[in-house]
């Protein structure tokens, strides 16, 4: 099935085209700050309040504080993508446990945990995490982490108990059973495994929500800290006053977040088309 | 039909209790809450009145019970309190900022839909090709855009440089009751929320449409001699529009997130504005009021969607 739905995926080719964006991406922000000589908090007190254009010495210019936007870039996509991707495998790991559980048990269980996930979704999420952040009034990576993930988890866990109870009946839970294997291992052996396959469109997906997230926090003061870099508090620096005559503060950012969206969101269609036409 | 709705409307009851605990818990689980805040701000109050201070908004207490107090207030007095910042009761703050979320919503949401369903159908129809390709791209870009950069851009090009729209506010002074001028203050806020909400109505009603466009019941159509257009526009438009009414309650919530940060950004005195802002204030009982009404919204929108989905599909049946 896995090599069928690889086929499928590669013979599409916006799908494909997303995927190597996301790898170049990913391994520009890897590797990039080995290769690029500036440093991301390097301060250049002769050029700080004069924001420098584009040039061979900068490539992608200075900010205000005379750091080069390139370095500053590359590091901070490192702690956005991060970001992204384990406040997603905090959502992804939380909502399937959640999801698995509630459809495997069914009954009253699932009906109580089913309508905890329907009152998370009827608000704006979003929202809460903004007030969850202000009022922890904590900023460490970690923190930001585990607050995103554990807000946006509800979407996994109704795909994982749909699968789930789909799967409840089939002969080789049956199977299972009757040779006496215990909840906690059906679950976890039995069910999940065979449940993964929508959560990895939502998974591509919630990546690049995160990024999203992490930038608005951002706006409003409640992101990643400074000096550490990252793409939000790269686009906060950038709207300030000061940087008006500096577009390329502004749009060095801007365009990576869009670009790095683009591309997962290409990849997660891809994969669900793959996936879709394998099953039809 | 009215069973159903009544007993929708019934079901929300323990949803919205729901809603309201973990809201609740939340705000009453993050350490720095407005006991500490208070503590900072009146330094010049002695110990004792400061104490006698917290202990008159309940402050002193464990959350489950402030909570309980909150709702035995709503239940049996219809008060959702007293705002923190300046003692106004939080209804009357609220009612204020309410119409100018609500118009702001209505117009993105109209804009979004009158935008994105031809797009979206086009791209069925032309699937696999250069407008379908270029559209997703576009599609995903305006997703991916952070709402905050795009209403700054919007700004700087709109408002700044060209002066055709004001870059805040909902209304000039003096001008409060004039509908042109709040329109006016509302294009920018209005296209930045279209703008990020096009992605998903577009991608759906491809998606519904290319559904649509596999269906036996177009092949007997077009067998039976029907001009193309009239397999389109009769059988398969119809059919496929019916599915985007659910993403109408679906995309509440996510509506709701852009247009409190847009108004945050734009200034717009709406319930986002005073939102946003309460949280900042740790004005606890506006947030909980703000959130429950949201919720209230929300699930009233899904409701709506979901009445308007059977009265246009008369194989829906809600008994």
């Amino acid at each position: 099935m896995i090599s069928r739905i690889a086929f499928r995926f590669s013979s599409r080719r916006s799908a494909l085209a997303g995927g190597v964006a996301v790898l170049i991406i990913i391994l520009s922000v890897v590797l990039g700050p080995y290769l690029d000589p500036h440093s991301p908090n390097a301060i250049d007190h002769h050029i700080m309040g004069y924001p420098q254009a584009p040039s061979a010495e900068h490539l992608l210019g200075t900010d205000l504080l005379g750091r080069d936007v390139l370095a500053r870039a590359l590091s901070g996509g490192r702690v956005s993508i991060a970001i992204g991707f384990t406040a997603m495998l905090v959502a992804v790991v939380f909502g399937t446990l959640y999801g698995a559980i509630a459809g495997a048990f069914g009954g009253p269980l699932d009906a109580v945990m089913m309508r905890i996930v329907d009152a998370l979704f009827s608000f704006p999420t979003f929202f809460l995490i903004i007030t969850v952040e202000a009022l922890t009034n904590q900023f460490a990576v970690g923190i930001i982490v585990l607050i995103l993930g554990l807000l946006s988890w509800m979407g996994v866990a109704r795909l994982v108990r749909a699968e789930v109870l789909s799967l409840r009946g089939r002969d080789f839970v049956e199977a299972a059973r009757a040779l006496g294997v215990g909840p906690a291992r059906l679950i976890a052996r039995h069910l999940i495994p065979n449940a993964l396959a929508p959560v990895i469109v939502a998974a591509t997906l919630a990546i690049g929500d995160n990024i999203l997230a992490e930038t608005g926090l951002s706006y409003l003061g409640l992101g990643v800290q400074p000096p550490t870099a990252s793409w939000g508090n790269m686009l906060q620096d950038a709207l300030l006053p000061a940087a008006r005559e500096a577009p390329w503060m502004v749009l060095t950012p801007g365009i990576l977040i869009v670009a790095t969206l683009v591309a997962f969101a290409l990849l997660g269609d891809g994969i669900r088309a793959a996936i879709d036409a394998d099953a039809a | 039909m009215s069973t159903f709705i009544a007993r929708r409307v019934l079901g929300a009851i323990p949803l919205l209790l729901l809603i309201s605990i973990i809201s609740y818990a939340m705000m009453g689980l993050s350490p720095g809450g407005p006991a500490a805040i208070f503590a900072a701000q009146a330094q010049r109050m002695s110990p004792i009145a400061r104490a006698e201070f917290i202990h008159s908004l309940g402050l002193d207490k464990p959350w489950y019970v402030q909570y309980l107090y909150w709702l035995g207030n709503l239940v049996f007095h219809g008060s959702l309190g007293y705002s923190y910042v300046d003692q106004r009761p939080v209804i009357e703050k609220i009612l204020e900022h309410v119409p100018v979320t609500v118009e702001m919503l209505s117009l993105a949401l109209v804009a979004t839909v009158l935008i994105a369903v031809p797009i979206g159908i086009v791209a069925a129809l032309k699937r696999d090709t250069a407008f379908d390709y270029v559209t997703t791209v576009v599609a995903f870009a305006s997703y991916g855009m952070p709402v905050f950069w795009l209403s700054i851009i919007l700004i700087d090009l709109f408002a700044v440089h060209l002066g055709w729209f004001p870059s805040a506010g909902a209304n000039s002074i003096g001008q409060e009751g004039n509908p042109l001028d709040r329109l006016r203050h509302l294009v920018l806020p209005v296209t930045a929320l279209t703008v990020v909400s096009l992605a998903s109505w577009i991608r759906y009603q491809r998606g519904a449409m290319v559904n649509v466009l596999g269906e036996l019941y177009l092949r007997t159509a077009r067998s039976k001699g029907l001009s193309e257009a009239r397999v389109i526009l009769h059988h398969a438009l119809r059919n496929a529009l019916l599915p985007t009414i659910t993403l109408l309650g679906l995309s509440l919530p996510g509506l709701f997130s852009g247009a409190y940060f847009i108004e945050y950004v734009f200034s717009v005195p709406g319930m986002g504005y005073l939102g946003i802002n309460a949280v900042f204030q740790r004005d606890y009982p506006t947030v909980m009021a703000l959130t429950m009404l949201t919720a209230v919204l929300v699930i009233l929108g899904n409701l709506l969607a979901d009445i308007a989905y059977g009265i246009v599909d008369p194989r829906i049946r809600y008994d």
